[in-house]
């Protein structure tokens, strides 16, 4: 099966699947040996996922089948690296979806009008139209991975979870299923209950690092940790292309998406945190990413209303960006111990 | 504050325009008055009737002008606080509230005029999601700062029919949610009136755009600083008319009495995007060096006339027309076409500081233009925070570029 | 039986003995080196020495500071901040905000008034404003680092001020002040006041009404009246300066392994 490259939770991975392609997360935990050629064909300063992913494409870092790269229009970042791709890798097939900037229903039929489209180019990709039964039962499949893998989330420890994650993202996933469905994840080790959010930290090893310096992460709001599959429960009826579009507008959000009326992330992160009996906060956040950056001042006000001390980590999807905050998360722990 | 300083410069200008002799030039003058009355809109105390709203860039401010709301784009404080020396305490106290100090001082100015109360409460405010994401950021934090409503356009990726039409229906519900929060209906007459005046407005910046061409370059050092990104703050009233015409006229005659806008050019530059906003001796430097910048990338009209008949659409097609919105290799292709029509021999890429949409794109826009034989001078500066300007090293790599310019046979 | 901490730095490894009732009786310093593990054993022999106590006498030992994995025999070892929060509490009790500025990095602590940690903030980024800053600008105003604190006194005015914050350039701004026919008192006030603003900055990150708190510093740089005066200043308060301010953090790490032998 001929894979897909994406690099976004928004993207709709039962669509792809439906088209007889495999989902692939070009995940920025590659190792130290490919060249950091990207700030010089972008700009040093910009998001290190989308520069790592960039090195990776340039260095030929994907998988040998790939039939194209589907990047959301999420952020300045992510259309910067769909403009470096057509320069630099002309020969893939790439499309730039565009991601609506808000979540209401005018937004759900642009969307779906996207996806709409997406299906069609998929299936030229694929040699296999996307039709609605098609999508159902693709739609199912995906909706058992998230289910299976929140379940795990629960009982488990992070970095065990994540590896399982990172799985269901870069192997087929109907083989992935069926091993989820047997798998017994270690526990959590004990540890100062915390709540994680932020954007990428793919790397099964940060996060092993967090729990060795005495964090228990209670629940995650991170796009490679629980926001990676969207819930898919529920029937998609005879429509299933709109049915998709809103369960991705409308399960918890980047801090891309912007609530105009709603909660917002700072509240959102009180009430999870809280619901999860996390004693603290950690947000891992990307360097440079405009969207989080913004927000964290009213987080960490939201959180000190709330009584709960925030811990803010910049990494660069690293492991050794996060290994040198070590003394910071240990302080952390022990603050809260 | 503020209020104050826009007031005391819309008197002092009026006061110097009355003074001027006929052949002195006013453009710039008059550019700036309509600024300063601008400004004491915004900033005075709201009277009876009168509506304010805060925008993101590439908010359709002739629209809101025709449906009697005063509007401006955020940034544009951020712009005029570093003009007038009075920005740094705006930034220290964003930074203090945790506000970083990697993202775009345009925007960590705004925040923090807002956290010192020197902002006015707007009556709603519209994001747009273009030019970028730390825009829409600060226009969603002032609105819940403030508590008032929040329209977002989403401006689409895509440039194409397809685009329009989404971003015309966009267009068509933010009328709806103004005539909601205002009461009041938006009369196509108005509308009609403000396209037009938009329509003059344009037809006067083509000509005189067409007019910065010539060699020597007709504009002085300052003429047209910020110029058509500002004046799209008054389109679709008289005033933009007037202050193109003005332009128009003064270039006009330069250009046939044959008189450079800086004297001795001898190397010809497109600046792209911003320029740096604060007092810098950057203009001096390049003017030093014999080099003038004769083009601004912002200073172009990249849009047609908007059709009487179909306005929204018209107006879609503007807002996708900016070079900043959609792929990159659009940006790249209008600055190849500004390289060669104003033929430069050299652009300088003031790379902003925290400006991941534009300064993102450093290395492709590089390769596009040594594409079509122009080198790029790419500054690393900021150009809001003047606490980061180190004018030696500017000095060296803007000598060292001009150099190279001439030897490569320019001026 | 006696407790032992150790503070493994990047400039100096620390070591306190505490006695059974937390009483501090004797201290050590030692240059870490390229070799801690060298300095870490150094430091500790000292200390038991100078209180003649033997190491059978040890009921535990806790380590702190960057290298505190390295110190074999640990109870435990336990990060800087919260040691520095129980050493600055048993020295200036009651104290709500410690300002710590060391060889290569700066913290600004919010404690709860009991010794415990409420919020903290760190600089480990970059070595402007800390022990090496200030050796670097000793060097290029060619005087002894331990007379910067009275060269500021006698600053007779406040006009100059550094724009590079930068360790490298702010060294060659300030013998560019000098070559000018600037006054060493000065160029020392400026510097510390520099020193003061990127501090302000850190300590506004945990309070932003510093001015309310009883404050103190520690550290290595906190033995320079001259950068206390100033900080103090930015802030709106007098800050608190405990005697061997550079060996806080090994006096909170040895009640720490007093607690602990105890549990």
């Amino acid at each position: 099966m001929r894979a897909v490259g994406f690099t976004c939770a928004y993207t709709p991975l039962a669509l792809i699947h439906a088209a007889g392609l495999m989902p692939y997360r070009l995940l920025p935990t590659a190792g130290d040996h490919i060249p950091d050629q990207a700030g010089a064909i972008l700009h040093d300063n910009l998001c290190p996922h989308v520069k790592r992913v960039l090195d990776r494409g340039l260095a030929g870092e994907l998988p040998d089948a790939l039939a194209g790269i589907v990047l959301m229009g999420s952020c300045d970042a992510m259309r910067r690296l769909a403009d470096a791709w057509r320069v630099h890798r002309p020969e893939d097939p790439l499309i730039l979806l565009d991601l609506p900037s808000t979540s209401d229903a005018a937004d759900v039929r642009s969307l779906t009008g996207e996806l709409d489209e997406l299906s069609r180019t998929l299936g030229r990709w694929s040699g296999t139209p996307v039709d609605p039964g098609r999508l159902r039962e693709s739609i199912v499949l995906y909706a058992e991975l998230a289910r299976l893998t929140a379940d795990l989330a629960r009982a488990s420890s992070r970095g065990a979870l994540q590896r399982w994650l990172n799985r269901t993202v870069t192997e087929p996933p109907e083989a992935v299923l069926e091993e989820l469905r047997g798998a017994v994840l270690a526990a959590p080790g004990g540890g100062v209950p915390l709540y994680l959010f932020g954007n990428v930290l793919s790397d099964p090893a940060a996060l092993e690092l967090l729990e060795e310096c005495g964090a228990r992460i209670v629940d995650d709001d991170l796009c490679t940790g629980s926001r990676q599959l969207t819930s898919l429960e529920g029937d998609p009826g005879a429509e299933p292309l709109p049915w998709l579009s809103r369960r991705l507008l409308e399960r918890p959000p980047c801090a891309r998406t912007l609530e105009p009326a709603g909660p917002g992330l700072a509240r959102r992160i009180v009430e999870r945190a809280r619901a999860a009996g996390a004693r603290g906060v950690i947000a891992h956040v990307l360097k440079f990413c405009d969207p989080y950056l913004a927000r964290l001042p009213a987080v960490r006000a939201a959180l000190r209303g709330a009584g709960l001390p925030l811990l803010v980590l910049e990494g660069d999807c690293t492991l050794r960006s996060l290994g040198q905050q070590r003394t910071r998360i240990e302080a952390f722990v022990e603050m809260l111990s | 504050m503020i209020l104050p300083y826009f007031e005391n410069l819309q008197s002092g200008i009026a006061a110097k325009l009355e003074t001027l002799g006929a052949n002195e030039p006013r453009a710039r003058k008059r550019f700036a008055l309509e600024i300063a009355r601008l400004g004491v809109r915004l900033f005075s105390p709201p009277r009876p009737g009168e509506r304010v709203a805060w925008c993101g860039v590439l908010a359709p401010f002739d629209l809101l002008h025709a449906m009697g709301v005063t509007s401006c784009f955020a940034e544009f404080v951020g712009a005029m606080l570093a003009s007038t020396g009075a920005v740094e305490p705006m930034l220290a106290a964003a930074e203090g509230a945790g506000y970083s100090t990697d993202c775009c001082s345009y925007h960590r100015a705004v925040t923090g005029a807002t956290m010192q109360g020197l902002m006015p409460k707007p009556d709603f405010l519209i994001a747009t999601s273009a030019p970028c994401t730390g825009g829409v950021a600060v226009i969603e934090s002032l609105a819940r700062h403030f508590e008032r409503p929040l329209f977002v356009i989403h401006v689409p990726q895509r440039t194409d029919g397809r685009g329009v039409v989404q971003l015309a229906d966009q267009l068509r519900r933010m009328v709806a949610f103004v005539e909601e929060q205002t009461g009041e209906p938006l009369d196509p007459a108005r509308l009609a009136r403000s396209m037009a005046l938009t329509n003059q407005a344009r037809e006067l910046l083509v000509e005189l755009y067409d007019l910065a061409r010539a060699r020597p370059g007709p504009a002085r050092r300052r003429d047209l600083f910020n110029f058509g990104l500002v004046i799209g703050l008054l389109l679709g009233s008289e005033a933009a008319v007037e202050v193109a015409r003005t332009y128009r006229d003064e270039l006009n005659l330069r250009v046939e009495r044959g008189v450079a806008g800086v004297p001795g050019e001898r190397v010809r530059l497109l600046w792209l995007q911003n320029r740096v906003q604060f007092r810098s001796p950057l203009e001096e430097m390049l003017e030093n060096a014999g080099a003038a910048v004769v083009v601004d990338e912002l200073n172009s009209v990249t849009w047609e006339p908007i059709d009487a008949d179909r306005p929204f659409e018209g107006l879609a097609r503007r807002m996708l027309s900016i070079p900043l919105c959609g792929p990159v290799e659009r940006r790249i292709a209008l600055l190849q076409r500004l390289a060669r029509d104003y033929t430069v021999d050299g652009a300088v890429n003031p790379c902003h500081w925290g400006c991941r949409q534009g300064s993102g794109a450093r290395g492709l826009i590089e390769r596009g233009l040594r594409e079509v034989g122009v080198p790029v001078l790419n500054l690393e500066v900021d150009c809001v925070d003047p606490r980061s300007f180190a004018p030696g090293q500017l000095q060296t790599r803007i000598e060292a570029f001009a150099e190279l310019l001439s030897q490569r046979g320019g001026g | 039986m006696y407790f032992l901490g150790v503070d493994i730095g990047s400039l100096s490894c620390d070591a306190v003995l505490v006695d059974e009732g937390g009483r501090p009786l004797a201290w050590s310093v030692v240059p870490t080196g390229a070799r801690n593990v060298e300095a870490i054993a150094a430091a500790r022999a000292q200390v038991l020495e100078q209180a003649g106590v033997a190491e059978a006498d040890l009921g535990g030992v806790v380590s702190t500071g960057y290298g505190r994995a390295r110190v074999e025999g640990r109870l435990a070892a336990v990060t800087e901040i919260t040691c520095h929060a129980r050493g600055i509490e048993a020295q200036l009790p009651g104290t709500r905000l410690l300002v710590d500025i060391g060889g290569q990095d700066s913290k600004a602590i919010l404690l709860d008034g009991s010794g415990r940690v409420v919020e903290f903030a760190m600089n480990d980024k970059c070595a402007a404003g800390t022990g090496r800053f200030l050796e670097a600008m000793a060097r290029a105003l060619q005087v002894e680092l331990t007379r910067l604190g009275e060269l500021d006194a006698r600053a007779a005015g406040r006009s100059l001020t550094l724009s590079s914050m930068c360790t490298v350039f702010a060294e060659s701004e300030v013998v560019s002040l000098i070559a000018e026919g600037a006054e060493v008192p000065e160029i020392v006030n400026a510097l510390h006041r520099a020193i003061a603003a990127r501090t302000q900055a850190l300590v506004r990150r945990v309070a932003p009404d510093a001015a309310t708190l009883g404050a103190a510093m520690s550290g290595g740089v906190a033995r320079n009246a001259g950068v206390v005066r100033a900080i103090g200043a930015a802030l709106g308060c007098v800050l608190q300066v405990p005697p061997e301010p550079d060996t806080v953090g090994a006096l909170g790490a040895a009640l720490i392994a007093r607690e602990r032998a105890a549990s």
